[in-house]
């Protein structure tokens, strides 16, 4: 087996925060003394991803999703923890290692403000020395999968957002990294964007062997690009599979819903079908959730077609948002109860184990 | 450009670029520029003014400070096309890139920040000696009787000061940028940079007017070499030996504060936690 495209191993990253005390009196003491109190934003987080592999990074706000990419591009340095990227440790090597790397930070561009987009591709070019045939050929490719052609002599403050996010899609991939890094690459985008960048997305991982790493919120992204899931919350792996298994083991739930050729007289609020209960969502129609670790959901269709006048049926399993927000209220429900405090744990001291850089 | 670009060794290539793309990116900008004409133009009329009124209470030919009046005139106009020549907000720049979090869709680029930021500064000071400085200096000469630089050599002179001025101008605000970002008032660091900066580099009093004591130091200071080094080689004041001293000592200054910026990026470099999580 080849060595991992990106290996991380127990990363810690703590940020000290001054702490102020409210009132007059607590401004005055902030003046000579300033009580700090460590955060805990990611707490040993380690998982390794294979060449040419796309893994949606995924977690609620303030879950370490963002610190962790910013490791992992040379941004931040971490407080302990090893990361090999293709041989290069990022904060150390960042000047080297970035090279072999494209980003997008949805909320944010690298194009610059006021003049022509295709300024900044010039630019880019010389950044990662890209020769000019080379340069030739993928803007054409770039305006082939993402229409870019037409927007290159447009200053960037006057595209929409879709369109800038095209160009900075574009503008991450000119150096042809093999490893990208997209933070929220659909954040704001309607339904058509998100399409097509997720298209070009599939594209560029299938021609290239692009490995991506991907964090949203939006899980449809997830659900059509990745194979993949590592769910994080309060800084620490929750999950780390493939996205159907996320759902088997969290919310191994299946929906029956049917329609009835006519309302049941008295119209009840639940319908006794065999050993199962039928709750009314609509008129003269009926839904069961069984756990598909105890039933087999075609148990329950045969004895709903068996009893009942059926017009319609459907079975279907939770949405994979329905999923995740269970995750995070059970794993917020469990630090609850282990001791009440909302703050992650404070780290433990340990020794700081730097990045070891690799063959 | 492209011919000329080809020749450029491939390691400054990038920052080659970083100039260029900030000189384009001025041009959107052009417009602020015509009212700074006016205001420079109006700078360097009230210095001109307040020296008239000075050397009016003298005989005439008389000398304050070392200078005649034509060359005190000269001096003043010159110092102003220098500071619309020299002038950048790298400073402010790197401040608000860290305020703001972009710094960090530079730290992923494979480049080195500090030369970065001063290919920038370049660039922009490429863009103030057209459309700025040239049309200044125009209009100064055409209003205000000047004097002709001293002699080819001195004009020469002058010109490579300058750009030592701009490099050096430069070095000095990557360093204040760093060092602002530390403080909770960006702001008032840079406003004390201002007047410091155009009280001692000779922008608005000449160093001799100084107490011998203040001018000595001064001399060993970078300041003067952003205004009044330029000047007194353009006026001859400072020629042969002397010239060579002055124009290794900006140069020297240039280094020393290109080494700091290293140093205060370094140590600023782990601190700065980029915004969010």
């Amino acid at each position: 087996m080849s060595a991992p495209a990106v290996r991380v191993r127990d990363l810690v990253k703590t940020f000290e925060v001054a702490r102020k005390e409210p009132g007059l009196a607590g401004a005055l003491k902030g003046l000579f003394s300033s009580r700090k109190t460590t955060l805990t934003a990611v707490d040993r987080i380690s998982f390794d991803l294979a060449r040419g592999e796309m893994v949606g990074y995924i977690g609620p706000n303030g879950a370490g999703k963002s610190t962790t990419i910013k490791i992992l591009t040379g941004i931040l340095t971490p407080t302990s923890g090893e990361v090999d990227c293709g041989g290069f440790v990022p904060w150390r090597d960042r000047r080297a290692y970035t090279k072999s790397i494209g980003v997008v930070f949805g909320q944010r561009t690298q194009l610059w403000w006021d003049i022509a987009v295709v300024e900044s591709f010039q630019l880019l070019k010389e950044i990662y020395g890209v020769a000019e045939a080379d340069y030739r050929r993928r803007m054409a490719v770039f305006d082939d999968l993402l229409d870019v052609g037409r927007l290159l002599a447009q200053p960037v403050r006057k595209l929409s957002l879709g369109e800038r996010m095209r160009c900075d899609l574009a503008a991450s991939l000119l150096h042809e990294p093999p490893l990208l890094f997209l933070d929220e690459p659909t954040i704001g985008l309607d339904v058509v964007a998100k399409a097509n960048v997720r298209a070009f997305l599939k594209e560029v991982n299938r021609r290239l062997g692009t490995t991506v790493i991907l964090t949203t919120h939006d899980l449809d992204d997830i659900e059509e690009l990745c194979e993949r899931v590592v769910l994080i919350d309060r800084g620490q792996v929750l999950y780390d599979g493939p996205l159907a298994g996320l759902r088997d083991r969290h919310l191994p739930q299946a929906r029956i819903r049917f329609d009835l050729k006519e309302p049941p007289s008295g119209d009840p609020a639940t319908l006794a079908v065999g050993r199962w209960a039928a709750a009314r969502v609509a008129a003269s129609r009926y839904e069961i959730v069984v756990d598909k670790r105890e039933t087999l959901p075609a148990e329950v269709l045969r004895e709903v077609v068996n009893r009942l006048p059926v017009l319609d049926l459907s079975v279907s399993e939770p949405d994979i948002e329905e999923v995740v927000a269970r995750i995070y209220r059970e794993n917020a429900a469990l630090h609850r109860a282990e001791g009440g405090a909302d703050e992650p744990p404070a780290p433990r001291p340990e020794t700081i184990r730097r990045g070891v850089r690799r063959g | 450009m492209p011919g000329r670009a080809l020749r450029v060794p491939p390691p400054l290539r990038p920052y080659l670029a970083f100039a260029r793309t900030s000189f384009v990116n001025l041009l959107a900008y052009r417009a602020r520029y015509f009212v700074g004409i006016a205001t420079y133009f109006f700078n360097a009329s009230v210095w001109y003014y307040i020296w008239r009124a000075l050397f009016a209470e003298q005989p005439p030919g008389a000398r304050l400070g070392g200078f005649t009046f034509p060359q005190m005139l000269t001096y003043v106009a010159t110092g102003w096309a220098l500071r619309s020549f020299y002038f950048n907000e790298v400073d402010r720049e790197i401040a608000s890139q860290v305020r703001e979090g972009r710094l960090a869709m530079t730290l992923i680029k494979p480049v080195d920040f500090q030369a970065m930021t001063l290919s920038q500064a370049l660039g922009e000071s490429a863009f103030r000696a057209v459309l700025f400085t040239a049309p200044i200096l125009l209009v100064l000469v055409l209003v205000y009787p000047l004097l002709p630089p001293a002699s080819p050599r001195a004009l020469a002179l002058f010109a490579l000061s300058g750009v030592l001025s701009a490099l050096l101008v430069g070095a000095l605000n990557f360093c204040v940028g760093l060092v602002a970002i530390r403080t909770t008032s960006i702001l008032g660091v840079l406003r004390a940079k201002y007047l410091v900066l155009e009280l001692l580099s000779g922008l608005l009093v000449p160093v001799a007017f100084f107490p011998e004591k203040v001018a000595r130091v001064l001399r060993w200071l970078p300041f003067l070499h952003m205004n009044d080094t330029p000047g007194r080689l353009y006026l001859g004041l400072v020629s042969g030996p002397e010239a060579a001293l002055a124009l290794a000592l900006q140069a020297g200054w240039v280094l020393v504060l290109l080494g700091l910026g290293r140093l205060l990026w370094r140590a600023t470099r782990s601190r700065v936690e980029v915004q969010g999580g």
